[in-house]
């Protein structure tokens, strides 16, 4: 270190040209490119003249002859437990603190020396701000959120400390015996650092401790926690919610939660927080945890933990199939969910000859690529019967060629667990119904009677005749449906998408003319009109809108700016507004 | 949200990707129907765009029939759904509501509030992690709040929203708010609730005040909108990550002969390929070779995640074991003190056995005490013998056999646990695991070098039960006792235990309730296992009136060691035999609970043995069994 002093001569003699040429009047980029020292170190040395005059210009010899400033061996205990404890002054410790405090003692020593003796007493910490720098995971929180961060404690005159919480072991003294202690830190990026171990009845008084001296030290603080997520009990979260003078962050790696500042308000505290409301909305836009997961994330698991309950249970499984887009969801889901094993089920579609042309193809290409067995099964009395929606009207259409043929396609085949893709966001019964919805022997719903589902845990025991109803997308809604399908690329009926249609206007409703089976009423002829369909079904019974949508996102914005909700086009429900309810208490599913 | 809406129209891909990272957070709202509660949901529906015109059109309908706000439109009615609580103005079952802000998914589950349906409570708070709980300002903090409280911090909600509501009808005094408040904390910490972070908010749902904006009527309140602080809450998922790592195996994946994979759900916890880990309750070890999904191998997994492992190691794991990390395994046991909630009709006996689901293990449990039952409205303690429906209590239970599991305070996925009936199959209570018994980890079994099969030999006969169930008066010792006389003359080694000579010794302390009754026959039914496991035919004759107790007395033997033999005599002929005057005694009111007058008698479905007393004599019964057993190679 001593071969420095040659170095330390030269450099003060630039330093002192340096700031020779800015009083002067020469511009700070001049004088740096004549003396070859960089911008701030000339500030720092134009600065220390003005407070100091030459003398303070220079720097002082880095290092020292070994044993020089040292602090003699019996004082060096003293410190030690000095610094093991809380300082007398209502701050924590700081080297330069600890310093005055050895100085005190008799021994002449520098801040900078302290510093070695408080590494050699495993008091140090990391630099948490040169290490995030290197994190190759932290570089988009660096420069998006932390940015922020910075951005608003300087518009506050807040000053940033990096903080945490960790623990060294104490050599055995003559006094105690070895143990473990905690302590709190906080460090400036600039690479000021504080400490605080002393002996606290718990964390939440010590974190308190800590902080409250930091105040003292600083007035205004923003805080980037790295520290164990069990300090942020209900007193300290307190105890920050009537400081605001602390903006406290948490450090993205401690994983337990967001950087959102924690304003987890209590009860106590309930009101004049201006501070909050002023910020709420920064707030908001701050960093998510990259390790939460997003709601179709989550929404996504649910179903497939639904799915695999079901199947484990099930002796005899099988998945509805109608070919809407929740049935697309439901089928990508459950090849998720099984993968790399094929879903063990077959799909069963219960066909009331209505549907549209496109659906049929659409059917029988996925039953081709996924290589499930398709099970497709018609109400073949009530089709002989000639039941169709023109001449019987919607109700005894849907009572006989699906609700009768759905009973009919399950006790044919035995299943005892059918998969649907009923949510419960589509209509108000629904939100009631269960996950897994149990049927009598007869295929009917009770509402009043039905089994409590707690937790993720699933009863899947059932009486003789008794089947079940599952239903994995329960929890999903009509803009969830399309968020996935559009960050999946989920294939769907083209039917779904706007085009050139021919349709008629019926009650109301732009009835598409999918075939020659459709009687035209008196006056009626049919017009090419660019429509879409929000749901499927029998075509006679599905009202299209009109709709310039040709693609997935288009759909979205559509659903997003219109006011309508998705069922509003099937004529089912339209009976009364009690009337879904009604149906699958007969059965429907 | 006109800016919202504006991005919409103008760059649908941008709003997109930026909805994408959206969270989600369950939370509950918990109220007493005057409350205001579904005015609060329907207004943060309508506030947040979730309703569309024509369910408002459905509703502004209703409202002319069923509605209380006059004029304005009732949102209570766009919330309330099933049909009979439309016209009743009550909500009688849980329902979930789903709204979208720009910064979450939410999902709430809408309970009510009535003492009638705690078990509806408990439902929806098991999966919440927020509570929202309502008091009317006018009547401050009831019973019912206490009671709401409690059972979100039963149920382990970290995340507490006293909601004030209808300030507007108490001129939005901030006094009335402060006074509420502060009775509110001294509830909870005076009866030390685990709730970690509660706030209180002065709300009026009706004009939309403090809801998703401020309002002009409470100037003195300064803390966040409820809008704000749900989008700001932690979610549960990111608090799950720092646990230890949890795997429930849900099911073996074996599409073919190389690959055997275990799929579940992330419970807790984070792993990477190559990390060490052990399978419980078994205790095996090895390390993460895959983490399967169809979008590709991942490297790592994290809690609330559908995955598939496959392991270096070919071990035995299948459906109800856990995979934990090998540094924090989970633990295993077989009782276990538990809080449970009881859900059904049909009390709680203890001794009875129901099937526990917890995690995606399913054992059998009967509870061995109840310690004590919790008074929801005091919190008191109090003594119970039975629990009854919506009724909490901690109890001791045992299981058939070891499981994985954590405590519930430190994992809700696998410390919790629901209790099914094995007979109705319905879920029938709830519940969280407390601890691990010390003594099921200290009770072994002792190893015997001369077994039952070597005693049976000795005997030259199979031992096994013949358990007599009927009606009393049906014949039950008669027979049973001319069966164990043909027996020894043959020289076969029998013990007949009969109802009356057991209640004058081994269970003489035990009357005739239905608690009682099962406690009964459980210590018969284990003194007929260790007397079966002595080499004895053994003969029981007790009137055993329900099937889930012969269901239980039936699991504790091996399967062809138990037979039932159902001495069927019409309930007139017994009556009319009446052989110790008790059928009188309870038809005059004067013997209480006398099975076939005041108290039930449930037929065996499918009894080994069928004898008819009323046309066939007892000595040609007692033949018939003997027939039985010959042809079943007992004798």
């Amino acid at each position: 270190m001593n071969t420095g002093s040659t170095d330390t001569i030269a450099l003060n003699e630039r330093r002192r040209l340096a700031v020779k040429l800015r009083l002067e009047g020469r511009k700070l980029k001049e004088v740096s490119e004549l003396v070859d020292l960089s911008s701030p170190t000339i500030i720092t040395a134009h600065k220390q003249f003005l407070k100091g005059g030459w003398e303070a210009v220079d720097v002082k010899p880095r290092g020292r002859p070994s044993g020089e400033r040292s602090v003699p061996e019996d004082l060096l205990e003293t410190l030690s437990s000095k610094a093991f404890a809380r300082p007398e002054q209502n701050v924590p410790w700081s080297f330069s603190l600890l310093a005055d405090q050895a100085k005190k003692l008799g021994a002449d020593t520098s801040a900078r020396t302290i510093g070695k003796y408080v590494e050699q007493w495993n008091l140090g910490a990391d630099n948490l701000y040169k290490s995030a720098k290197s994190s190759d995971e932290l570089t988009d929180w660096l420069t998006n959120d932390y940015k922020k961060i910075t951005e608003t404690a300087r518009k506050q005159d807040s000053t940033i400390f990096w903080a945490g919480l960790t623990t060294c072991t104490l050599a055995k003294t003559k006094t105690t015996d070895k143990q473990i202690k905690k302590y709190l830190y906080a460090h400036t990026t600039k690479g000021q650092y504080l400490w605080l171990a002393a002996d606290h009845n718990n964390d939440a008084e010590h974190f308190i401790d800590f902080f409250g001296r930091l105040l003292n030290h600083k007035p205004k603080l923003t805080v980037i926690w790295h520290g164990h997520d069990p300090m942020l009990t209900p007193a300290t979260k307190d105890w920050l919610n009537n400081h605001v003078q602390i903006n406290f962050y948490q450090h993205p790696q401690t994983i337990m939660n967001a950087t959102q500042k924690i304003r987890t308000k209590s009860t106590a505290y309930a009101t004049n927080d201006q501070h909050i409301d002023t910020q709420a909305a920064d707030e908001r836009q701050t960093i998510k945890n990259p390790m939460t997961l997003t709601h179709l994330q989550r929404l996504e698991a649910e179903s497939i933990h639904i799915m695999r309950e079901a199947v484990a249970a099930a002796v005899k499984p099988a998945m509805l199939y109608s070919l809407g887009k929740d049935s697309s969801v439901m089928l990508h889901l459950a090849q998720k969910a099984f993968y790399p094993a094929k879903p063990p089920f077959p799909l069963v579609h219960v066909d009331t000859g209505w549907k549209f042309q496109a659906m049929y193809e659409f059917r029988d290409k996925v039953a081709k690529e996924t290589g499930l067995q398709l099970i497709v099964h018609k109400n073949i009395a009530g089709i002989d019967k000639g039941v169709n929606p023109f001449t019987h009207g919607s109700s005894i259409h849907t009572d006989i060629l699906k609700t009768e043929a759905l009973k009919q396609a399950l006790d044919k085949h035995g299943f005892d667990i059918t998969f649907g893709g009923a949510r419960r966001d589509e209509e108000k019964s629904r939100a009631k119904e269960r996950i897994l919805s149990f049927r009598n022997e007869q295929h009917r719903w009770d509402p009043k009677n039905q089994r409590p589902e707690l937790w993720n845990l699933y009863n899947t025991s059932t009486s003789p005749g008794e089947s079940i109803r599952a239903f994995p997308l329960s929890n999903w809604t009509e803009l969830d449906i399309w968020q996935y399908i559009n960050q999946e690329n989920i294939p769907v009926v083209p039917l779904y998408f706007a085009a050139e249609r021919p349709v008629v206007l019926r009650d109301g409703a732009w009835i598409m003319v999918d075939d020659d089976r459709m009687p035209m009423n008196k006056g009626e002829t049919p017009i090419m009109k660019q429509v879409r369909f929000r749901t499927l079904g029998c075509y006679p019974l599905t009202g299209a809108v009109e709709s310039e949508a040709t693609t997935v996102q288009d759909v979205i914005k559509e659903m997003l700016l219109s006011n309508n909700s998705e069922r509003q086009g099937r004529m089912i429900d339209h009976d009364s507004s009690a009337s879904m309810e009604k149906k699958k208490q007969e059965g429907y599913f | 949200m006109a800016t919202t809406k504006e991005l919409i129209k103008n760059d649908i891909a941008k709003y997109l990707s930026q909805h994408e990272t959206k969270d989600m957070l369950q939370l509950i709202t918990c109220g007493s129907v005057d409350d205001g509660k579904s005015t609060l949901i329907g207004r943060l529906l309508h506030e947040s765009q979730a309703l569309t015109e024509d369910q408002l059109e459905n509703a502004e309908t209703d409202s002319i029939k069923h509605g209380t706000q006059g004029d304005s439109l009732d949102f209570a009615l766009l919330v309330d759904g099933l049909a009979a609580e439309r016209e009743q103005g009550i909500t009688i079952d849980v329902a979930y509501r789903y709204f979208n802000t720009d910064q979450r998914k939410f999902i709430i589950a809408d309970c009510p509030g009535h003492e009638q349906y705690t078990r509806n409570m408990i439902t929806g708070a098991s999966t919440a992690e927020a509570a929202i709980i309502l008091v009317d300002a006018r009547k401050g903090i009831q019973t019912q709040t206490r009671r709401h409280t409690y059972l979100a911090s039963l149920m382990g909600i970290r995340n507490v929203v006293l909601a004030v509501n209808k300030m507007d009808l108490v001129s939005y005094a901030e006094d009335t708010f402060n006074k509420i408040v502060e009775e509110f904390n001294e509830f909870t910490q005076s009866e030390q609730l685990e709730i970690e972070s509660s706030t209180a908010i002065p709300l009026s749902a009706l004009n939309g005040d403090n809801l998703t904006a401020r309002g002009t009527n409470m100037p003195w309140y300064h803390g966040s909108t409820l809008l704000s602080l749900l989008e700001t809450m932690k979610v549960d998922q990111e608090i799950a990550l720092n646990k230890p790592f949890r795997l429930p195996v849900q099911w073996v994946n074996r599409p073919n002969l190389d690959f055997r994979g275990f799929a579940g759900t992330v419970a807790s916890g984070t792993i990477k390929t190559g990390d060490q880990v052990r399978v419980q309750p078994s205790g095996k070890t090895s390390s993460i070779e895959r983490i399967v999904t169809k979008d590709g191998d991942l490297d790592r997994a994290i809690a609330g995640q559908a995955i598939t492992l496959t392991l270096k190691d070919e071990i035995d794991i299948s459906r109800g074991d856990i995979i934990s990390t090998t540094e924090t395994p989970a633990s295993s046991a077989n009782q276990f003190e538990s809080t449970i909630v009881w859900m059904n009709e049909e009390p709680l006996l203890p001794g009875r056995q129901y099937l526990l689901k917890c995690g995606t293990s399913t054992s059998t449990a009967t509870i061995t005490d109840i310690k004590h039952e919790i008074n929801v409205d005091t919190l008191e303690q109090i003594a119970a013998k039975t629990l009854e429906i919506n009724n909490i209590g901690n109890c001791n239970i045992n299981l058939d056999r070891q499981i994985a599991f954590d405590n519930y305070e430190d994992n809700r996925a696998t410390g919790s646990f629901i209790l099914v009936d094995r007979v109705t199959n319905e879920t029938v209570g709830a519940g969280t695991l407390n601890f691990a018994l010390r003594r099921s980890q200290n009770i072994h079994m002792q190893a015997v070098d001369v077994d039952k099969g070597l005693r049976s030999e000795l005997k030259e006969q199979k031992s096994c039960v013949l358990w007599f169930t009927g009606l009393s008066g049906s014949g039950k010792s008669t027979i049973a006792n001319i069966v164990e006389a043909k027996l020894a003359k043959e020289g076969r080694h029998t013990y007949l235990l009969d109802g009356d000579n057991v209640r004058h010794g081994l269970n003489k302390d035990l009357g005739f309730t239905d608690e009682d009754r099962v406690e009964n026959i459980r210590r018969i039914g284990e003194v007929a296992r260790l007397m079966v496991d002595s080499g004895l035919i053994v003969l029981t004759a007790f009137i055993s009136p329900f099937r889930a107790e012969r269901q239980m007395a039936r699991a504790l033997l091996e399967e062809d060691e138990f037979m039932e033999v159902y001495v069927e005599t019409p309930l007139a002929v017994a009556e009319q035999r009446d052989p110790k005057g008790l059928y009188k005694k309870a038809r005059s009111g004067d013997l209480k609970n006398f099975t076939g007058i005041d108290s039930p008698y449930e037929q065996p479905e499918n009894p080994e043995m069928l004898v008819d007393t009323s046309s066939n004599s007892a000595e040609q019964c007692a033949e018939q069994i003997i027939r039985t057993l010959r042809e079943r190679g007992v004798i």
